[in-house]
């Protein structure tokens, strides 16, 4: 009886640990709660940094973090042009695009911060972007414009504008999400 | 005198390229795949591309879906179970493989996160803590991070989930 006992107590503990363990874990990005502001989230694709969209005196601002250390990275061009809005990261965020403003237009802009260069990228038929996703390797981006009254996307090639960022086999299950 | 300026122009220029960095000037349009998302009449609205897949918002006729398109072969991709007729998506983000979508959906009062697997069509939602309604969300391409702008209390958190 009592081995009965201790044979249940011990698969119910085996059931809550493992129930434990297989619950998501949440952090809360850690930001200036007086005036917190954090929007417009995205991750690289091998999931280490995160751009944002924070207000900066007023000015939706994008902002780049790694998440292993939570440092803010400096970015060399896209401290201008706000207000800035949809952020997305190449696989190792050596690229991040973002919409941005220049004078009285709207257009995308992608910093490469291995350069340290920028590219100001204009839509045929001057088109004004709304949101924006680079592909992992960016290869391509996607624009959704305002057409005819409709919401659109639209997809852009940059293999000859901008070189890869190559998914690498460092990242924890960069294999398996490359290979399917 | 005018020889001596050349030089000069030529090195103002180089440094205005520096300090403003490049212009990549118009962009070209994937041709095969632009007029698949223009054929059907839907408006599509938030984008999200993988390696070879895009998801997006798509409305037909007043109703807002979550819809992919497998971008190597063409066409569209069945998503089994992910759309529901009482609930409206809000937000989507896919892994770089395809098999994974993270989505925000709106269904009578609650704002779900949910996470969707391709491999079995099952839908497993994520509860937030502490609590509070879910607005964007952004997968990393392994599908194991997510990022989800949070309303709490007048403000707007970032709130980042190891799966």
């Amino acid at each position: 009886m009592s081995f009965k006992n201790n044979l249940t107590k011990i698969i119910y503990g085996i059931t809550l640990l493992g129930l434990w363990s297989c619950s998501p874990r949440i952090d809360r990005l850690p930001g200036d709660f007086s005036a917190r502001s954090q929007k417009d989230p995205a991750l690289s694709g091998n999931g280490q940094k995160l751009a944002l969209i924070v207000d900066q005196n007023g000015r939706p601002t994008v902002q780049l973090r790694d998440l292993r250390n939570g440092q803010i990275l400096q970015l060399r061009h896209l401290s201008r042009y706000q207000p800035h809005s949809s952020p997305s990261l190449s696989w190792n965020a050596r690229y991040l695009a973002v919409i941005a403003q220049q004078g009285n237009r709207r257009l995308a802009i992608i910093e490469d911060l291995l350069t340290g260069r920028s590219y100001q990228m204009t839509i045929p038929g001057a088109r004004v972007p709304v949101r924006l996703s680079l592909s992992p390797d960016a290869s391509k981006l996607a624009f959704q414009l305002a057409q005819k009254g409709k919401w659109r996307i639209e997809l852009f090639d940059l293999t000859n504008k901008i070189d890869l960022d190559q998914p690498t086999l460092t990242s924890p299950g960069a294999s398996s999400a490359i290979n399917q | 005198m005018k020889s001596s300026l050349v030089p000069f122009r030529f090195s103002l220029a180089a440094l205005l390229l520096a300090l403003t960095g490049c212009f990549a000037g118009e962009i070209r349009p994937i041709l095969g795949l632009n007029p698949i998302l223009a054929q059907s009449g839907n408006s599509f609205r938030e984008p999200g591309l993988a390696m070879q897949w895009l998801v997006s918002l798509a409305n037909d006729q007043g109703k807002e879906r979550i819809e992919m398109i497998d971008l190597q072969r063409l066409r569209r991709v069945a998503l089994p179970g992910i759309n529901r007729i009482d609930a409206q998506p809000i937000s989507v983000s896919v892994s770089a493989d395809g098999q994974t979508v993270a989505l925000i959906r709106q269904r009578a009062d609650q704002t779900e996160l949910l996470i969707y697997r391709r491999s079995s069509g099952a839908l497993q939602r994520l509860e937030l803590s502490p609590k509070g309604i879910p607005r964007r969300v952004s997968l990393d391409g392994t599908g194991r991070v997510l990022a989800v702008q949070v309303s709490r209390g007048g403000s707007w958190d970032v709130d980042i989930i190891r799966l």
